[in-house]
């Protein structure tokens, strides 16, 4: 299990940061990702996998009027 | 935005590995190996112009002389950038270049560091001009590619070759960005024309380039601004349940493709900059041209279509169309009679539901049908209000009016009206559903004018990522964004080049919601214009002292206490049965999570009224929290020691706010 955003999500091997922002159905292009902490690079979302039992951010910033 | 596959090359013997289709001078760039190069800029497209950026290339069969800015890494190679056929070839373009621009620094100083004294050729159309044009293309290419005018471009060939506007004459289509001046790299294109003779030009120019750079870089993987304006939001809210639908009763629907951003790309203007000012390069003001309108007063005629942006297709999924057509025409004609269309979508969307919860009828409406949808109705109300006639004439007073006519004459229930006539302080709500984020509640509650969100707007911060969960974290964000965007009409700017494209490196700083470096390029426009160094508590302070007053300007009109920041109970929760059960799982867990109440064994109607019990008081802690914040009475009146610390204490206004308990 992790937890994104505080959200429990089921955990697999080779889950990686796109795979959740895909669960999640987050649309937003202005994220930035976190695991555990650790800030993951944009173009680095589809091959860092998130190890069991971390704890994601996947922060949204603003944007529009 | 997939990852991409990696390729391992050497360049002067020196090992790295880089993305494929990386050029080799970028993959130089990445390890420290110098390649010169003179046309070449991140900002536009390679253009292997000049030629200085050639090195040699072996890819195990053969070797060959390459262009290094347009060359792409696409499978091993060996590269050379000092060999020595390499320094020759580069030693004669570059003495052909000083033989044609003797007195130009950078042609200067990359000849000597080539090692050239002196050129052997003798140029028939030799420039002594040290600030001469030498035919890098980078201004035409960054007028064309990053701001996507063509403002500029080569004329003649040869010797007489020269970059120049159309038949010599000034173009009213340049935007005056100057990022041509900004990446010439000899002064051959500066900016001249200071109308209004700010304190610094430059500082002011340079901290605009930044913004422009960014477009030209991360726009159209970012929010595509220049491509679908704020219309990109659409498909946005729907996916977070936050798109308005049926008069905020849901967040979602099924049909909103049909008014996607998507859709509205085929329409706009293509291919053009449409920015609101002179200079701004994020030029998301999009418009529809040669629209047929279908109805009113115009019925037939072809025009021109200010938009939609965001708001207006929101303001049409709440009235529970999905019809580019129709937002079209409703965008175009509240344009026209001065209406705002999201006063016009919501006080309509707040109609229909009373239409269908019987409040309204075709009687009362005059004979007009205007159930959720009737797009022929709502656009008919539309030119009844311009009119001023019929039962557009109670519409176009607005909610507020209306919720107390429909209970004076139509014998409508005053609660329910109330719960769903989405305005605070009189003004309509914007296109928001804000039930699942109690600090956007406050943002729309709290706002001196009245329900708009320029204030703050918060709902990713509190719903999604869950940054600011206590009651002081949500004050703390009520604080900081309404004085940071009240900021921003102080001193007339637009507010989106601040966090509606975003830096590279924004992630890595300590608070990216705010986005510091933009902030800092706001302090040096304020400088640039002024004289006056800013920080960013200096321009909040600067926010301060005016929203306070403004507040107290409330307070003697009549307004400006706790009982005027009051939000329709729709704002904060389900009013229906039949809005909570459309969400039920969501509701019974924070029931039960968020209140303390099991909600097994309760009936829909039951859970309503506990939810709207728990989630009320929840308000009312907010607007405690958010009031000590500011510095103000319990009753939300600014205090005479606040206003006395922020400078504004004049006699009239203390004796105001001193007898408001202040």
């Amino acid at each position: 299990m992790i937890t994104v955003n505080g959200i429990t999500l089921d955990w697999y091997e080779g889950k990686t940061v796109r795979d959740v922002i895909q669960e999640m159905n987050y649309l937003f292009p202005l994220l930035i990702a976190r695991i555990n902490g650790k800030l993951i690079p944009r173009n680095k979302y589809d091959s860092t996998e998130i190890p069991d039992k971390a704890s994601v951010d996947i922060i949204h910033l603003m944007s529009g009027g | 935005m997939a990852d991409r596959k990696m390729i391992t090359i050497e360049i002067d013997g020196k090992s790295v590995s880089v993305e494929k289709d990386t050029t080799i001078l970028e993959a130089a760039q990445s390890i420290d190996v110098y390649i010169p190069a003179l046309c070449n800029s991140e900002l536009v497209e390679p253009y292997a112009a000049c030629r200085l950026c050639i090195v040699e290339v072996n890819d195990g069969r053969k070797t060959k002389l390459v262009t290094s800015c347009n060359y792409p890494v696409r499978k091993h190679i060996r590269v050379y950038t000092s060999s020595e056929t390499v320094l020759r070839n580069r030693k004669i373009t570059l003495e052909m270049m000083l033989s044609r621009w003797p007195n130009v620094q950078v042609i200067k100083d990359l000849a000597k560091n080539a090692g050239i004294e002196k050129s052997r050729y003798q140029h028939p159309a030799v420039d002594l001009n040290p600030n001469a044009c030498i035919l890098c293309g980078l201004c035409m290419r960054v007028c064309e590619q990053g701001i996507w005018e063509n403002i500029i471009n080569f004329t003649n060939r040869g010797a007489v070759r020269a970059v120049r506007m159309p038949y010599d004459s000034e173009q009213p289509h340049c935007v005056g960005c100057g990022a041509c001046a900004e990446i010439c790299p000899t002064g051959a294109i500066t900016m001249v024309d200071d109308p209004n003779q700010p304190y610094d030009a430059k500082m002011i120019r340079k901290a605009g380039m930044r913004i422009t750079e960014e477009m030209i870089k991360y726009d159209e993987e970012q929010c595509d601004m220049r491509g679908v304006g704020t219309a990109h939001l659409v498909e946005i809210m729907d996916a977070y349940d936050l798109l308005p639908v049926m008069n905020y009763r849901y967040g979602k629907h099924e049909e909103t493709p049909k008014i996607s951003s998507d859709i509205f790309r085929k329409y706009f203007t293509k291919g053009k900059p449409d920015g609101c000012w002179l200079g701004c390069t994020m030029a998301c003001a999009k418009a529809i041209e040669n629209f047929e309108l279908k109805t009113g007063p115009y019925k037939g005629e072809r025009v021109l279509v200010d938009g939609p942006e965001y708001e207006t297709l929101g303001g049409s999924s709440n009235m529970g169309i999905f019809d580019p057509y129709f937002v079209a025409e409703y965008n175009f004609y509240c344009d026209t009679y001065g209406l705002d269309t999201i006063s016009f979508s919501t006080g309509t969307s707040f109609v229909m539901e009373c239409y269908e919860a019987g409040v309204l009828d075709k009687e009362k409406t005059g004979g007009l049908e205007l159930p959720f949808g009737a797009k022929d109705a709502a656009l008919e109300l539309l030119h009844q209000i311009g009119r001023g006639e019929g039962f557009g004439l109670i519409a176009g007073k607005g909610i507020r009016y209306m919720k107390k006519y429909f209970v004076e004459n139509f014998g409508a229930d005053p609660d329910f009206v109330f719960d769903i006539g989405m305005e605070a302080k009189g003004m309509e709500y914007s296109e928001y559903v804000t039930k699942e984020s109690l600090a956007q509640q406050g943002g729309y509650g709290i706002a001196l004018k009245g329900a708009q969100h320029d204030e703050a707007w918060l709902i990713f911060m509190d719903m999604v990522n869950k940054q600011i969960p206590t009651f002081e974290d949500k004050a703390e964000a009520l604080h900081y964004f309404p004085m940071w965007r009240t900021w921003f009409s102080l001193c007339g700017l637009c507010k989106l080049p601040w966090n509606d494209v975003e830096p590279a490196d924004n992630a890595e700083t300590d608070e990216p919601a705010k986005v510091p470096a933009h902030v800092q390029g706001y302090c040096e426009f304020f400088e640039g214009v002024t004289g006056k160094p800013q920080t960013m508590d200096s321009l909040i302070r600067m926010s301060e002292k005016v929203y306070n007053f403004q507040r107290v300007f409330n307070l003697k009109m009549g307004f400006g206490r706790r009982e005027h920041d009051a939000i329709p109970y729709r704002s904060a929760g389900p009013v229906t049965v039949e809005e909570y059960e459309s969400r039920q799982e969501r509701y019974d867990t924070q029931l039960r999570e968020d209140a303390g109440i099991d909600p097994a064994g309760m009936s829909s109607e039951e859970k309503v009224a506990a939810t709207r019990k728990h989630r009320e008081a929840q308000y009312e802690h907010l607007l405690d929290a958010v009031y000590k914040r500011r510095g103000w009475t319990n009753n939300g009146v600014p205090t005479a020691a606040k206003l006395l610390e922020l400078g504004v204490d004049f006699p009239d206004v203390i004796e105001l706010v001193t007898k408001h308990g202040g």
